[in-house]
């Protein structure tokens, strides 16, 4: 064989070798790159969820069925939940309780303590008057508040986790997971990623966000903070901010609304006064490493404010982006680098 | 001029040039409207071919009728006492989304190149 030939096979094979190579990168990289959406209800809201990988079906089917199976413990609307037995059972015995609950309980009652009551789950007996979301929206009478009030304190609720039991101490007393659930319901989704093997994902229930795992092209997952200002389109960003892992949650008064002789009414109660807080914010954004404490943390901070908010949110080596009427944004130190404004009318406080 | 063995440089070009093909043009940027009921998927609807506008009806109980246009889709009406899903408007881009939660039917936008990967708020 002459030497120009040799080499012509030479080359010819080296290529074929590429782009077999090539061939073969491309079928397993892509696997990594199908996504698997899926969306389905729970808790009152829409859950969406996009997973990564050759279990992506698995993970998905295991996540929405964990979130379920969530919903049926702690949903106080939910005859024989946990929740619902623990409220009927006030005033009388300590019950046995799933140590998911417990957990979600303790949780709660941890940040209800560092905010000083900001957040209070104890707080169904006013909420329930007000019925946000329901079918009997309505602005409870000051008598009504008054006698009601004395019910709502965190302090009465005593766990045991030792026995995994809790007790409300005072008839009429009851809880309300409503400020948690979404954010719990994602530390369900995101454990049941990581035991079904995903790649990685993504799930949002609600306002709730949860990430697993990095996505193939090594990119963090860019979560847009809602304009409080779209009305009623869910997708108009005011923001972006940049995961790489962990959850995000958001409060806003924007969210659940009514209004009754010409006044809004929103959703975020104050524990103390048992009537929604005026402090001048419109949302409250909290990333955490974990779900439910997310949750808890952007109410407590919507609650108490900008300055206590930021104190708490150090406690929890957490991080936090308050919006306020006038359009200001201010963001913790931590997140800086991540957060980035996507509206012009809105203006980063220094 | 063509030798026989010209044959093993070109074969491996003609599979690259095939693959890339394949790649590249399986990722289209225009959106596909997705109609979901109770989480099941009722309808696609490939938005870039949509030539005129078109009414859906898709019943329930709610008596919903989406419209869906060339590029859009939207919730053009339904039972329910809020609204929130008409009043959301036309969804043109990937990832974008409407929902009607008495109903339980949801609309979306996706598309391979999505602007966000979720949503807080």
């Amino acid at each position: 064989m002459s030497r120009n030939k040799k080499l012509v096979i030479l080359l010819s094979t080296v290529l074929a070798v590429i782009v077999i190579s090539l061939i073969f990168i491309w079928m397993k990289f892509g696997q990594k790159l199908q996504s698997y959406e899926c969306t389905n209800y729970a808790m009152g809201t829409y859950i969406q969820q996009t997973v990564y990988g050759g279990k992506r079906v698995e993970a998905a089917t295991a996540a929405a069925k964990s979130v379920g199976a969530l919903e049926d413990l702690i949903s106080w609307r939910i005859d024989d939940s946990d929740i619902a037995n623990l409220n009927k059972a006030a005033g009388t015995d300590w019950i046995k309780l799933d140590s998911k609950t417990i957990a979600i309980l303790q949780k709660s009652l941890d940040v209800a303590k560092k905010s000083d009551g900001a957040l209070d789950i104890t707080i169904l007996p006013i909420s329930s008057m007000w019925d946000f979301g329901g079918t009997n929206q309505r602005v409870p009478s000051a008598d009504e508040i008054k006698k009601y009030i004395q019910y709502v304190n965190y302090n009465n609720l005593r766990i045991d986790q030792a026995s995994s039991t809790a007790s409300l101490k005072f008839h009429y007393m009851a809880v309300d997971l409503g400020a948690v659930g979404k954010g719990a319901a994602c530390d369900e989704a995101i454990a049941a990623y990581k035991s079904a093997g995903a790649d990685c994902g993504i799930i949002a229930v609600g306002g709730s966000v949860g990430v697993y795992g990095t996505k193939s092209d090594k990119s963090p997952w860019h979560i847009a903070v809602r304009d409080p200002d779209s009305k009623d389109d869910q997708t108009v960003a005011m923001g972006t901010i940049d995961l790489t892992s962990g959850f995000i949650s958001t409060s806003g008064s924007y969210e659940k609304t009514f209004t009754e002789n010409g006044v809004i009414y929103h959703h975020l109660l104050n524990p103390k006064t048992g009537y929604p807080e005026n402090n001048g914010l419109v949302s409250t954004t909290v990333v955490c490493d974990n779900g439910a404490l997310s949750d808890a943390l952007s109410t407590a901070c919507f609650i108490l404010g900008k300055e206590k908010g930021e104190a708490l949110l150090k406690e929890y080596n957490a991080g936090g982006i308050f919006i306020d009427k006038n359009n200001k944004v201010y963001v913790t130190e931590n997140l800086k680098n991540t957060f980035k404004i996507a509206k012009e009318r809105y203006t980063l406080a220094e | 001029m063509f030798k026989k063995q010209d044959i093993f440089l070109i074969i491996p070009f003609l599979l690259i040039a095939a693959a890339l093909l394949i790649w590249f043009g399986s990722k289209p940027n225009s959106g596909i409207a997705v109609v979901e009921k109770n989480g099941a998927e009722l309808y696609r609807f490939d938005l870039s071919q949509q030539t005129s506008a078109q009414e859906i009806d898709v019943g329930g109980s709610y008596h919903v009728k989406l419209l869906l246009e060339p590029g859009a889709i939207s919730f053009e009406h339904s039972d329910c006492r809020d609204q929130i899903c008409v009043r959301t408007g036309k969804l043109t881009k990937p990832g974008q989304a409407a929902v009607c939660l008495p109903a339980k039917i949801s609309i979306k936008i996706v598309g391979k190149n999505k602007d966000f990967d979720g949503y807080t708020g």
